[in-house]
C-alpha cells in the first residue's frame, strides 16, 4: 500500500479479501458484483470485515470491526464513513468498481481519490512464502486425488458427467468442498484443435479423455490436468503423446528465473506446436494471480518477467487430426536454481 | 408441496424440456425492452450471471479468485436483436450457445490494460459516437482508461437495467429452474438416504456433488452446508446481531445421532439456479418439541402463500408471516423472508431487509416471478426449523417448482 501510496484499500473480490484476513468465507461459483468486503486502513495497520460472525477470524480483527451482512449499499457505506481514518484518507484504492459505488464511495471517503488498488494487489501476490507455496502443494494433492478418482472409473460407457462427478466427489471427501475449476472432464475432439463432443457423451475405446481438478483450499489454488488415452493406444496416439513430452521439455525449460513470459509461447514454437487456445501458463495462488501469459496478451507476456517464488499453471496442450488432443496442466515453481515440478508429469502416466 | 392452501396450477403451462432458442430470444427482447426504458444504447456486461441471462450460454463456473480474469464478456446493443459475446475457451470449452457465429469473438481480457486497448477498438466499432453506455463493473484498467472507452461520458449501471429484465421469467426459465431443483432434489434424496451417526459433512457434499453431476448439473454454486445447529442462541456463534449465525461452512466433522442440520444446496441448469433447504435430524425422529417447531413454520409459510399473488407486495408478505409468528420476523437479521431466484440463486426481491420498509411495500409482484420462501423458526434446545420452497407467482395465487418431502418431520 505505501508504494502504490494508498491510505484506504477497499476490496470486493474474495482472493483479495483472504490475503488481508485470513478468513475463510461462504464459497460461491463464479464472479460477484463489487461491494465493500474487506476495508484495510494503512497508517493504522486495521482491518475491518464483511462477516456476520467470527468462524475462523485471526486474532487481529476484533469483533468490533466485523460488520454484518447487508443488501442496502447505503448500509454499507455508512459501516465505511464510521471507519476511523475514513474522513482524512486521500487516496482510496478499489479492486474493481461498480458505477454505484463510484458514486456512493466518495460519500465515506470525501477527501479522497479514488483509484486503482488491484495493481498493488497483484504485486502483493505475485511473489509465494514458503508457507504459501506449502499451501499450494497441498492444495495440488487434493486435486491430484481427485483426477485419480476419475481414472479409476475411466472405461468405456462412462458419460464426461459421471466423470466430472468423480473429480469434484473425491475432493470433497478428500475434506475440501470448493472446487476452483468444474470443468473436470471431456473427451478430446478429433475433428477440432479445441472444440469438444457434447457434455453427455459417453467414452469410447480409443477416446482420449481429459481429466482436470482444480480446487481451493485453505485459501489456495490447486490446477492439475493430464489426458487419458481409453484402452489400448495406437501409434498415431503414442506419437501425440511424445509430442506432448517434446512440448514439455521446452515448456519446463522455459520456467527459470530471469525469463520472459513469451518464452513459453517460444517453447510451443521450437516444439512445432500451434499454440493453443486457453493461457499457456497463469499464476497459482489465492485466485488467478500473476502472470497471464496467454496469446490474447502478446505484449503483456513479453514485458513479464519469471522470479523465484511465483507458482505457475502451465499448460501443454497438443492436438492431431483423427487422434484428438493431449492436454496436460502442471504447477511449477520457479526458484533460484531453476523450475521446480510440484507435481508429478501426469502426463507421462497417460497411456495406462 | 402439500401445504394446506391449494396452489393455482391452472395458469402456469411449463414445457418440460426448455426450448432455448426461445429462452434467448424473449430473454433478449426483455433486455432491450429495459434498455429502451432506461434510455442505454449498449449495455457491456462482466458479472458471469448477467452473460448467462443476456447471451444464453452456459459453462461450468470458476472459483471467485480466478473468475474475474477468464471471464466471458457479452455486449448488448439496443439496435441488435443479438448480443456480442466474447468467450474464453480454457480448455476448449463445450460451451452451446444461440449466438451466431458473427457475435462470437475470442475472450476480452479486461484486467489489462493491453486487453483493454482492443476492447477501446471493439467497443468504439460496436457503439455509435457518444452512446449511451452501461456497464455492471469497472475493472482497475478500464476505470483508469476512463473517456478513452467511453467518450460519451462515464457509463451508468447496468445494475438496475438487467434487474429489471430478469424479474419476470420467461416459460423456459421456470422450466430451467425446475429442471435444477429436480437434479438437486433428486442428489438431495440419495443425500438424505445416507444421513446417519459417524457420516461426516463433508461425505454428504461428496455424494451431492456426484450425483448432481451425472444428472446433468452444469456447476455447483455453493459450498454446500449441513449446518449442525446450537443447543441454544447462546452457545452458537458470535454474530454481530446476537442471533443464529447461518451458513456455516463444512467441515469433516463426524455427525451425531440427534444432531439437527440446516442444509443449503444450489446448483445450475443451463444457467439457472436451483435452492434447496430443509432441516434434517440425524439418526432419529423428531420429539414432539420438535415436531412443534415444524408445524409453527408450517404455518407461518402457509400464512405467507395465503397472500402470495400478483398485485400482493413484498411488505404484504412480510407482515403475513410476522403475524403468524405471533409479532416477531421469523427470519435471521442478516437474511430474508425470500428471494428471487434466477441466473443467480438469491436475486431481488429480497424480502424483509435493509432494504427497508418502503421498498418492500414498493416492490408489487407480477405473474411469472419466481420466489424463494425461507421462514426460520427458533426455540433453544430444539434446533429450530428451516426449509425453502421455491414457487411461480401466478395471477390468482402460486404453483410451486418443487415437491421434496419434509421428512422426517413430515411429508
Amino acid at each position: 500500500m505505501e508504494a502504490h501510496d494508498l491510505d484506504v484499500l477497499v476490496l470486493g473480490r474474495q482472493a483479495n479479501v483472504r490475503y488481508f484476513s485470513g478468513a475463510p468465507q461462504l464459497w460461491v461459483a463464479g464472479t460477484r458484483p463489487f461491494g465493500p468486503i474487506c476495508t484495510v486502513v494503512r497508517a493504522a495497520r486495521e482491518i475491518y470485515l464483511n462477516s456476520t460472525w467470527d468462524e475462523g477470524m485471526p486474532d487481529d480483527i476484533p469483533h468490533d470491526h466485523l460488520y454484518g451482512l447487508a443488501w442496502n449499499p447505503m448500509t454499507l457505506i455508512s459501516v465505511l464513513q464510521n471507519i476511523d481514518g475514513a474522513a482524512t484518507a486521500r487516496r482510496v484504492g478499489t479492486d474493481a468498481l461498480s458505477p454505484t459505488f463510484a458514486t456512493l464511495l466518495p460519500m465515506a471517503f470525501p477527501k479522497a481519490e479514488l483509484v486503482d488498488g488491484e495493481l498493488a494487489m497483484r504485486a502483493a501476490r505475485r511473489i509465494k512464502t514458503p508457507e504459501e507455496v506449502t499451501a499450494i502443494r497441498a492444495a495440488l494433492k487434493v486435486a491430484e486425488h481427485g483426477i485419480a478418482a476419475a481414472v479409476g472409473e475411466l472405461a468405456p460407457g462412462i458419460s464426461e458427467q459421471s466423470l466430472a462427478g468423480a473429480v469434484l466427489e473425491a475432493m470433497a471427501a478428500g475434506g475440501v468442498t470448493t472446487p476452483a475449476t468444474q470443468d473436470a472432464a471431456w473427451i478430446t475432439s478429433r475433428e477440432h484443435p479445441w472444440r469438444r463432443a457434447r457434455g453427455d457423451a459417453r467414452v469410447q475405446a480409443g477416446d482420449l479423455v481429459a481429466l482436470k481438478a482444480g480446487v481451493l483450499a485453505d485459501g489456495y489454488v490447486g490446477e492439475v490436468g493430464a489426458t487419458f488415452a481409453v484402452g489400448d493406444a495406437d501409434d498415431a496416439i503414442r506419437s501425440l503423446y511424445e509430442r506432448s513430452n517434446e512440448l514439455w521439455d521446452k515448456l519446463i525449460a522455459a520456467c527459470r528465473p530471469g525469463a520472459v513470459a513469451s518464452d513459453l509461447f517460444a517453447a510451443y514454437e521450437a516444439a512445432d506446436e500451434p499454440l493453443p487456445s486457453m493461457p499457456v501458463a497463469h499464476g497459482l495462488g489465492l485466485g488467478f494471480d500473476p502472470p497471464v501469459v496467454t496469446p490474447s496478451l502478446p505484449d503483456t507476456a513479453a514485458e513479464e518477467r519469471f522470479d523465484p517464488g511465483m507458482v505457475l499453471a502451465v499448460t501443454g496442450y497438443v492436438w492431431e487430426q483423427g487422434t484428438g488432443a493431449v492436454f496436460s496442466r502442471e504447477a511449477v515453481l520457479i526458484t533460484a536454481d531453476g523450475p521446480e515440478l510440484l507435481t508429478p508429469r501426469s502426463v507421462t502416466v497417460g497411456i495406462s | 408441496m402439500t401445504t394446506s392452501l391449494p396452489a393455482d396450477t391452472s395458469s402456469l403451462q411449463l414445457p418440460d424440456e426448455p426450448d432455448h432458442a426461445r429462452m434467448y430470444r424473449e430473454a433478449g427482447a426483455r433486455l432491450r425492452s429495459a434498455m429502451a426504458d432506461n434510455g442505454i444504447d449498449a449495455l457491456v456486461l462482466l458479472n458471469n450471471a448477467n452473460v448467462v441471462y443476456s447471451t444464453g450460454a452456459a459453462w461450468p463456473l470458476l472459483d471467485a479468485g480466478l473468475s474475474h480474469v477468464e471471464r466471458p464478456v457479452a455486449i448488448v446493443l439496443a439496435t441488435d436483436e443479438h448480443p456480442h459475446l466474447f468467450m474464453p475457451f480454457r480448455e476448449g470449452a463445450s460451451m452451446e450457445s444461440q449466438v451466431p457465429a458473427d457475435h462470437l469473438h475470442p475472450p476480452l481480457y479486461l484486467e489489462f490494460d493491453e486487453g483493454i486497448k482492443k476492447f477501446a477498438r471493439v467497443l468504439a466499432d460496436l457503439t455509435p459516437p457518444g452512446a449511451n453506455t452501461a456497464v455492471d463493473e469497472l475493472t482497475g484498467a478500464m476505470a483508469r482508461a476512463g473517456a478513452r472507452l467511453f467518450p460519451g461520458g462515464p457509463p451508468s449501471d447496468a445494475a438496475p437495467v438487467i434487474g429489471a429484465a430478469k424479474l419476470v421469467k420467461t416459460i423456459d426459465q421456470i422450466a430451467c429452474i425446475r429442471r435444477a431443483c429436480r437434479i438437486t432434489e433428486e442428489a438431495a434424496a440419495e443425500v438424505q438416504k445416507a444421513l446417519a451417526p459417524g457420516v461426516r459433512q463433508v461425505d454428504l457434499s461428496a455424494a451431492f456433488v456426484r450425483r448432481a453431476f451425472e444428472l446433468g448439473a452444469t456447476t455447483n454454486m455453493l459450498e454446500s452446508i449441513w449446518q449442525v445447529m446450537p443447543d441454544s442462541k447462546a452457545e452458537g456463534m458470535w454474530t454481530t446481531h446476537g442471533d443464529l449465525a447461518l451458513p456455516l461452512l463444512t467441515t469433516e466433522r463426524d455427525l451425531a445421532k440427534s444432531d439437527v442440520l440446516w442444509t443449503d444446496v444450489s446448483i445450475t441448469y443451463a444457467g439457472y439456479c436451483s435452492d434447496w433447504g430443509r432441516t434434517w435430524v440425524v439418526g432419529q425422529e423428531p420429539t414432539p418439541r420438535q415436531q412443534d417447531q415444524f408445524h409453527q413454520w408450517r404455518h407461518i409459510l402457509d400464512a405467507v402463500l395465503g397472500v402470495t399473488k400478483a398485485g400482493a407486495t413484498s411488505g404484504d408478505l412480510a407482515r403475513a408471516a410476522i403475524a403468524a409468528n405471533g409479532g416477531a420476523k421469523p427470519w435471521l437479521p442478516h437474511f430474508y423472508l425470500g428471494h428471487g431466484i434466477g441466473t443467480t440463486a438469491a436475486e431481488m426481491p429480497m424480502i424483509g431487509t435493509d432494504l427497508g420498509q418502503e421498498f418492500d411495500d414498493g416492490f408489487v409482484f407480477l405473474a411469472g416471478m419466481a420466489l424463494v420462501l425461507e421462514p426460520v423458526i427458533w426455540e433453544d434446545h430444539t434446533g429450530g426449523y428451516r426449509s425453502e420452497e421455491i414457487v411461480v407467482i401466478t395471477e390468482d395465487g402460486w404453483t410451486p417448482l418443487t415437491d421434496y418431502p419434509y421428512s422426517p418431520y413430515g411429508d
